[in-house]
C-alpha cells in the first residue's frame, strides 16, 4: 500500500511537472493577450533586480553604523548609483506587482486546476519568498520605517509560544531569535538579513536554471518590444521618483504611523485589529489556504461564474487587500468597532456565496448533460 | 499477483519502513546541531527554549529628579541601558530600554508587603523587595508589550483621539494617556487597580514597569520587569 501511494504520488508529480509553467506561459492558446506577458515579465524583473543587487553589493556596507550612510552615498555620490538603486527598488516593486497580478489571473481563470496545481503552488511560494526577500532587503537601508517593520514582523512569531501543546516548545521565540540574531535588532540582524536577502534569490536562480536546462524551456517568452518598454518604464520612474532613504533608524523613537512596503500594508492593518496570536496565525492560515486552493476547489467549471464560491472569495480578497491598504494610509482604525463589522460583512457575504454555489450546482444537475465549452488552453502544446 | 507475492511485497515494504525510520532519525540527530549554529547560546540538547543568557541586564541609574516631575501629569522620558547577547563575533551589545516617569494626581498602591500582591509583584521573582510601595510616581518601560514598538506619553487625550485611530476614552479617563503608534494600543497610566491598563488595541497586557527607589531628590531605577515582548502577565496582575 505504501508503494502504491508512493507510485501514485510520483505519477502525480510527473504529470504536473511536464505541464509546469513557471515563466514562459507556453501552455496558453491566446498568447497575443497581454495578460500572458506576466510570466516572462516576472522572470525579466527578477533578473533586473538580481543584476542591480549585485552592483549595489559593491558599495553597500552591512553594518548598523555604516548602512544608512552607504545607501546615501550610493544615492548621491556614486556615479549612476541613483540609477542602479532605483532600478533595484522599482524592479523589485514591479516583480511583486507582477507576481500578484499573475496569481490573480491564475485564480480567476482557474489555471490552478489540473494540471496546473504545481504551477500555482510554486507561483504562490514565489510570492511568499518574494515578500520575505522584500522585508529582509528593506531592513538593509536601516531607516526608521524598515527598522520598525522588521521589529514588528519578527516579534509576531513570539506569540506562537502561547499556542496549546506545541507552544511550550518555545519554537516561536526560537524563530524570532534565530532571525534577529539575539533578543533585539542589531548588527547580528543586519548580517543575517543580508545573507537571506542574497541567498533566497541565489538558490532560486540556480534551481530555475536547472529547470531551464533540463526542460529546454524558453527563458523569456516575449518579444523585444515589451522588454524595451518595461525597461524604459523603470528608468523613467527612477528619474521622476528617486528611491527614498527616509530617516536613519532610531531604536528609541517609533514613527506615527508605522508603514512598510506597499504590499505589507494590508497585513499591518490586519495586525491592528486582531489579538496578537492571530497576527501571526492569520497570515499563516492565508498562506496555507493559498497553497491548498487547487485541492479545496472541487468545482468542475473554469470560468469565474461556474464556481461562485471561490469567485466570491477571490473578489473579497482583492477588495480587502485594497481597502485595508487605504485604511492604514489614512491611519483609520477604530479597534472597538471595525473588526466586528468586518467579521459580520465577511460572514454574510461568504454565506451568500455558499448558497449561490449550492443553487448553481442544483441547477447544473437538473440540466441535461450539455457541457460548457472547453477552456481556452492549447491541448497539445507540451505533449 | 497471488497471495504469496503480495505478502512478499508487504514484507519488503515493511523492511523498507523499518530501515527508513532510524535512518531519518540519524539524519535529524546529525543535522540538529545546526540549530546551535544559528543560536549559539542554547544548551546542548535543549535547542528550543530561549536561555537565561538571553535575558538582558542593566545598571541602576538616576532617571529624573523629583522636582522635575513636581506637578500632576508631569513626565520625563529617559533611557535605561541594558546588555543583551548578540549572535555576532563581538558578543554582547548594549540596548536601550526607553522609559517614562509620570507624576500622577493621586497615590497608588504598587505593592502590598504583607501579601506580595500588586503591580510590582514581579519584583519578588528577581529576589528583591520594593522599597517604594505606595506612590504617585510611576515608571513604565515604553516598549509596547504587543510587538515591541516604543509608545508615547500623550499629555492631551484629544490628541490620542485625533492621532491614534479615533479612540474616545470614557469620561472618567479623560486625562493624559499612553498610546502606541504601531498598532494603536492605548494605556491608562493612572488606573488605580492596574497602572497601565489597556484601554483599547491589541496589546495583551499593560506595559512593563521599572523597580525604582527615591534617593534624596533622585528617582533611581534599578531593574526592569523581565520578560520579552508579548507573554501574558503572570498570575497576580490582571485579575
Amino acid at each position: 500500500m505504501v508503494a502504491d501511494l508512493a507510485g501514485r504520488t510520483r505519477d502525480w508529480f510527473r504529470e504536473r511537472r511536464e505541464k509546469l509553467d513557471l515563466f514562459d506561459e507556453t501552455l496558453v492558446a491566446r498568447q497575443e493577450n497581454p495578460i500572458y506577458l506576466l510570466g516572462p515579465l516576472l522572470y525579466y524583473f527578477w533578473l533586473i533586480t538580481v543584476a542591480t543587487g549585485l552592483l549595489l553589493m559593491i558599495w553597500y556596507e552591512p553594518t548598523t553604523t555604516g548602512a544608512y550612510s552607504s545607501i546615501e552615498r550610493i544615492q548621491h555620490d556614486v556615479p549612476l548609483g541613483w540609477l542602479i538603486r532605483g532600478l533595484h527598488k522599482y524592479g523589485a516593486d514591479a516583480l511583486i506587482t507582477v507576481i500578484f497580478l499573475r496569481l490573480w489571473r491564475m485564480y480567476f481563470l482557474a489555471e490552478y486546476k489540473k494540471p496546473g496545481e504545481l504551477s500555482w503552488m510554486l507561483a504562490f511560494l514565489g510570492l511568499v519568498l518574494g515578500m520575505i526577500s522584500g522585508i529582509t532587503g528593506y531592513l538593509l537601508i536601516w531607516n526608521q520605517r524598515a527598522f520598525w517593520a522588521a521589529k514588528v514582523v519578527l516579534t509576531t512569531p513570539v506569540y506562537f509560544d502561547e499556542l496549546p501543546i506545541i507552544g511550550s516548545l518555545k519554537f516561536g521565540s526560537m524563530i524570532a531569535y534565530v532571525f534577529l540574531g539575539g533578543p533585539a535588532i542589531g548588527q547580528a540582524t543586519i548580517t543575517r538579513f543580508y545573507a537571506l536577502h542574497f541567498g533566497i534569490s541565489l538558490v532560486l536562480l540556480i534551481l530555475v536554471e536547472v529547470l531551464f536546462f533540463r526542460t529546454r524551456r524558453k527563458r523569456m517568452n516575449m518579444s523585444f518590444l515589451p522588454i524595451v518598454l518595461f525597461t524604459a518604464m523603470l528608468v523613467v520612474i527612477t528619474l521622476i521618483l528617486p528611491a527614498e532613504s527616509g530617516r536613519r533608524a532610531d531604536p528609541t523613537r517609533t514613527p506615527l504611523p508605522i508603514l512598510s512596503d506597499w504590499y505589507f500594508l494590508a497585513l499591518y492593518q490586519y495586525v491592528k485589529y486582531t489579538p496578537p496570536l492571530w497576527a501571526g496565525l492569520g497570515p499563516g492560515l492565508l498562506i496555507n489556504f493559498g497553497m491548498l486552493v487547487p485541492f479545496l476547489d472541487r468545482s468542475r467549471g473554469r470560468r469565474p461564474l461556474e464556481r461562485p464560491f471561490f469567485f466570491v472569495v477571490g473578489v473579497l480578497a482583492v477588495i480587502y487587500f485594497l481597502a485595508f491598504t487605504a485604511l492604514i494610509l489614512f491611519n483609520i482604525a477604530v479597534i472597538d468597532r471595525d473588526p466586528f463589522v468586518i467579521m459580520l460583512i465577511t460572514l454574510a457575504i461568504l454565506s451568500a456565496a455558499f448558497i449561490w454555489e449550492l443553487r448553481y450546482r442544483r441547477k447544473q444537475r437538473q440540466r441535461p448533460p450539455a457541457q460548457p465549452a472547453a477552456p481556452a488552453r492549447a491541448a497539445a502544446a507540451h505533449s | 499477483m497471488d497471495d504469496e507475492q503480495q505478502s512478499l511485497f508487504n514484507r519488503r515494504n515493511f523492511l523498507k519502513l523499518v530501515t527508513t525510520v532510524p535512518a531519518l532519525g540519524a539524519i535529524a540527530a546529525l543535522v540538529s546541531p545546526l540549530l546551535r549554529f544559528l543560536k549559539p547560546n542554547v544548551e546542548r540538547f535543549q535547542i528550543y527554549a530561549p536561555t537565561a543568557q538571553d535575558v538582558a541586564r542593566g545598571e541602576a541609574i538616576s532617571v529624573a529628579k523629583l522636582s522635575e516631575v513636581a506637578k500632576p501629569w508631569d513626565f520625563k522620558y529617559f533611557v535605561f541601558s541594558q546588555k543583551y547577547p548578540q549572535y555576532t563575533p563581538e558578543g554582547f551589545k548594549a540596548a536601550s530600554v526607553p522609559g517614562v516617569v509620570i507624576r500622577l494626581p493621586s497615590k497608588l498602591k504598587l505593592y502590598d508587603t504583607a501579601s506580595g500582591r500588586g503591580p510590582l509583584s514581579w519584583v519578588r521573582g528577581i529576589g528583591k523587595t520594593p522599597k517604594v510601595t505606595e506612590t504617585d510616581v510611576v515608571v513604565f518601560s515604553r516598549i509596547c508589550p504587543h510587538l515591541g514598538c516604543i509608545f508615547n506619553y500623550v499629555a492631551d487625550y484629544r490628541e490620542v483621539t485625533s492621532g491614534y485611530g479615533g479612540f474616545v476614552p470614557p469620561p472618567n479617563r479623560r486625562h493624559a494617556l499612553m498610546a502606541c503608534p504601531c498598532h494603536l494600543s492605548i494605556y491608562d497610566p493612572a488606573d488605580s487597580q492596574l497602572p497601565g491598563r489597556v484601554l483599547s488595541g491589541p496589546a495583551p497586557r499593560p506595559p512593563r514597569t521599572f523597580l525604582f527607589e527615591i534617593q534624596g531628590d533622585d528617582i533611581v531605577v534599578t531593574d526592569v520587569e523581565p520578560g520579552g515582548i508579548a507573554k501574558k502577565k503572570d498570575a497576580g496582575g490582571m485579575a
